[in-house]
């Protein structure tokens, strides 16, 4: 339903993003992962429309068989928010702190539907309900500083959903919130994507956050998706070494309780960091950090599918599971 | 002189407020509520909590940047308050704090190396000298040539390791950490822990680290304090408190943390 | 790999430089038009010393109102015979003169205020601010003909006068930034090795807020222009026989009838003078803003 082919973003002649093919079924989760630098926000933007005016976009963004590239700013913008909706990281932020909760739901509503008076007001609060927060008659007359963080993440998702979208694209939403609260927004997401058959793309740098809401994963490196597929695949068998060293840089939680192992173990590191936008190596992105680089890497790697679920850009794949 | 089991640091019965807080005849108002502690020379301690939990007020209080309003701080047995005009410094020398978002905690007009020597011609009356420099900008993994060079031009891990050695150029016996690594992507999180667990090996330092994040806590720290609404809930060594939460709070952190971690061995 | 590499990236870390030439062309419009036009002012008003087409003041009464063209007569004379050029390069340094000197102590004074207030206690920085506040809801032109009465006219007044005005300005200007930065870890961290709250403002938060200082200070040397003109017209400032812009423009107001072009010549100088101070001073903000951004003021 969502699918990118040769994407290609360059700003000042730098090659920012790079994509030959992703795709995201109706219904699915996909976790796109990636570091600062990766351009994982980029991809994000690049899907929405909202790049900066510098930058030179090239190839297709198919959403429901059209390209999304080549439409108008008027079709285009017929189509966000009312096909697709977005959730940004930092509620604070998106929310205006001028307008009050139910006028900024209500926005969403009237652009894109044709109910107006109190019908919209209805769909307000069962809007409100349905992002479980209490009391929404009340609430919506409260202006964003009267909320806490989780509550205004929930009403910029009710926003978000108001016009019904096939796809929910999410950049960072639980980064700002505390653990507790991160735990019910992702649930939150969760049920909403299963309730209305909705896609999800979940743009984050958390692999344990992706895990937890996605069922497929892309992780991307320089504007790369250099692997694919299945979450738990991706998770246990790790191919690219990027994966592997990025799973194994991540602190996690022990199993089984046992922390008296866990305690002074030091993490994995990978040398070095990302490359700033047009500092990265021909060939395999990664391979001037990468332990198990050698000559042929200097050459881009093919698309290695090891399953239908599972594919990759390497070289020198990890083998073996978990680490 | 601390022994093994005098702690070095100890907290009794501590208030907070802000300076324009309004303490209620109920008792509300405290950012801090009736704090008692002790850390141990040597160890390292994790101090987890949620937003609003007073735990990055808690290491401030304790290393003498904010005045409490009731109970009593001491380090090495003696009162802060106590430590007078030099044993002031002698008091900042021994305690020292690396902030959470380096960005923000080094002055942009100022190069490296000036930012590096600060703490000593403050507390110490006297500038490094290249060498001491160089060494301290190596013990943390970086290379000389970044003694010459300005924030904005180095990465938010490097800037880190800057704010690392910088704490450590006075040789403090405390190192307090506010969230050290929240900032910083994963992979150099790793490197900037491990760094920090070198640097505790080879300086013998006291580590206190504060974090909303139990996994970084479980790795580094055996003592753990778990703290909510500016009250501690728990303490004690992580194994325990981790695997056997005495309290529900720290069941439902850990739940929560569990769920959006990766499991690891 | 050995660490090191970290900083073998930095090299890495800024993307690459873009060529003298084409960082010259991305600076903004305003920076050059303002810059031209200051410049201009400068020179003109530096040339005035060692050379005017006149000498000061020497009267030509048997070509008095001549029009501008006029032979050995480029923008014509004033009533008393003086070329008009002249009179326009011996304003130039008058204004030169005022708005620097009072710019500068208005500027110093104002910082220092605003410093102050902005670490002074929690409690005292509102009732100051407020201080500040009423020190610039007071009517400038009045307080330069009330102390034009008690010390006469003159240079000094204008320069004092000017002063008056604009230190509340430079205050308030100072103040929010100030205790931006104070807020700031940086700040926390110097504490917490002792330095003192004076070295902090001095050594921390006034180099932070130079871009800011420098951007208000062409804006203040805009109004300084302004001002002095304006004293000068309503005969408080300078006398005669120093020229004067402002002084200029107020003689021409009787001659509307007789030699209507004239009042042209001395107001196009102060209108493109403050001109070209304010577009500097816009130019000068694009420009140090995104550095700005980099170096922590927001």
């Amino acid at each position: 339903m969502l699918h990118l082919r040769n994407l290609r973003v360059t700003i000042d002649d730098h090659e920012i993003i790079n994509i030959d093919d992703l795709a995201l079924q109706p219904g699915a989760r996909l976790g796109l992962v990636g570091e600062s630098g990766s351009g994982k926000t980029m991809t994000a933007k690049a899907i929405a429309g909202l790049l900066p005016n510098e930058a030179n976009v090239s190839g297709e963004v198919n959403f429901d068989g059209r390209n999304l590239l080549a439409l108008g700013d008027r079709d285009l913008a017929k189509v966000r928010g009312k096909r697709i909706g977005f959730v940004f990281q930092d509620p604070a932020r998106s929310l205006n702190p001028m307008m009050r909760i139910g006028k900024q739901v209500s926005e969403a509503i009237r652009i894109h539907t044709d109910l107006k008076g109190q019908a919209v007001t209805d769909k307000v609060v069962d809007l409100l309900r349905q992002v479980q927060l209490p009391e929404p008659e009340t609430l919506l007359r409260r202006y964003p500083h009267q909320l806490s963080g989780g509550q205004q993440q929930r009403v910029m998702i009710a926003a978000a959903i108001a016009a019904d979208p096939e796809l929910l694209i999410a950049d960072e939403p639980t980064t700002a919130l505390d653990v507790t609260v991160q735990e019910e927004i992702l649930r939150l997401l969760i049920t909403l994507s299963e309730q209305r058959k909705m896609s999800l793309l979940f743009v984050s740098h958390d692999l344990g956050v992706v895990r937890f809401v996605c069922n497929q994963v892309a992780v991307i490196y320089g504007g790369n998706i250099i692997e694919a597929g299945g979450i738990d695949n991706i998770i246990n068998h790790p191919k690219h070494r990027y994966t592997a060293a990025l799973l194994a840089a991540n602190p996690g939680m022990p199993k089984d309780d046992n922390f008296s192992a866990f305690i002074g173990r030091r993490l994995q590191t990978i040398t070095g960091s990302v490359p700033p936008v047009g500092r990265f190596p021909s060939g395999c992105r990664f391979r001037n950090r990468c332990q198990h680089a050698s000559d042929k890497c200097v050459a881009t790697p093919p698309v290695t599918a090891s399953s239908t679920d599972h594919r990759y850009l390497c070289w020198h794949p990890a083998q073996g599971g978990k680490s | 002189m601390t022994t093994s089991t005098t702690p070095l640091v100890s907290v009794e019965q501590m208030f907070f407020h802000y300076p324009r807080a309004k303490i209620t005849a109920g008792g509300s108002g405290w950012t801090l509520h009736d704090i008692s502690l002790s850390i141990y020379l040597k160890s390292t301690v994790g101090i987890v909590g949620e937003s609003g939990s007073g735990k990055s007020t808690l290491i401030r209080v304790m290393c003498g940047l904010l005045r409490h309003q009731q109970g009593a701080v001491r380090f090495n047995g003696k009162d802060i308050s106590e430590y007078q005009d030099d044993g002031a410094n002698e008091l900042r020398r021994q305690n020292q704090i690396v902030f959470q978002n380096p960005r923000r905690s080094l002055d942009p007009r100022m190069t490296i190396r000036r930012s590096l020597t600060e703490p000593t011609r403050a507390l110490q009356d006297h500038t490094p000298s290249d060498e001491e420099l160089v060494d301290s900008i190596k013990r943390v993994g970086l290379g000389p040539e970044v003694l010459s060079r300005f924030p904005h031009q180095l990465s938010g891990g490097q800037l880190q390791r800057v704010g690392i050695a910088r704490s450590l150029s006075v040789n403090p016996t405390i190192l307090y950490a506010d969230e050290p690594v929240s900032a910083l992507d994963v992979s150099v999180q790793a490197q900037v822990l491990n760094l920090l667990m070198d640097l505790r090996d080879q300086m013998g330092l006291t580590l206190v680290m504060v974090s909303h994040d139990l996994g970084v806590v479980s790795r580094m720290c055996e003592h753990i304090i778990v703290m909510r609404h500016g009250r501690i809930v728990e303490a004690g060594r992580t194994s325990d408190v981790l695997s056997r939460p005495a309290s529900d709070y720290t069941a439902t952190l850990l739940n929560a943390a569990r769920a959006a971690s990766l499991e690891r061995s | 790999m050995s660490e090191t590499s970290a900083t073998a990236v930095l090299d890495d870390a800024r993307p690459p430089k873009p060529s003298l030439g084409k960082r010259l062309r991305k600076l903004p419009l305003t920076l050059y038009l303002g810059g031209t036009l200051v410049s201009l002012f400068v020179l003109v008003a530096m040339v005035s010393f060692v050379w005017t087409p006149y000498p000061a003041n020497k009267l030509n009464l048997t070509n008095r109102l001549a029009s501008p063209g006029t032979p050995g007569f480029l923008f014509g004379t004033d009533r008393a015979g003086r070329d008009v050029v002249t009179e326009l390069m011996l304003g130039a340094r008058n204004s030169l003169y005022v708005s620097v000197v009072s710019t500068i102590v208005a500027m110093f004074l104002g910082a220092l205020i605003g410093l102050s207030i902005a670490g002074s206690r929690r409690t005292l920085q509102g009732p100051f601010t407020r201080l500040v506040d009423a020190g610039l809801a007071l009517p400038g032109i009045l307080t330069a003909l009330v102390l034009a009465a008690k010390l006469g006219p003159g240079n000094t007044t204008a320069t004092l006068a000017i002063i008056t005005w604009q230190v509340p300005v430079a205050a308030r200007v100072t103040i929010g930034p100030a205790r931006q930065i104070l807020a700031l870890d940086y700040v926390e961290a110097a504490y917490g090795y002792g330095r003192t709250k004076a070295y902090v403002l001095r050594r921390h938060v006034l180099p932070n807020i130079s871009p800011l200082l420098i951007v208000l200070g062409s804006v203040m040397f805009a109004a300084a222009i302004l001002i002095e003109a304006a004293l000068a017209f309503l005969s408080v400032g300078v006398q005669p026989p120093t020229s004067s812009w402002g002084r200029f423009l107020n003689e021409t107001q009787s001659l509307l009838e007789a030699a209507p072009y004239l009042m042209f010549f001395p107001g196009v100088a102060i209108v493109l003078t403050a001109l070209g101070f304010n577009l500097l001073g816009d130019g000068l903000r694009t420009v140090l803003d995104p550095q700005q951004a980099r170096t922590g003021v927001a």
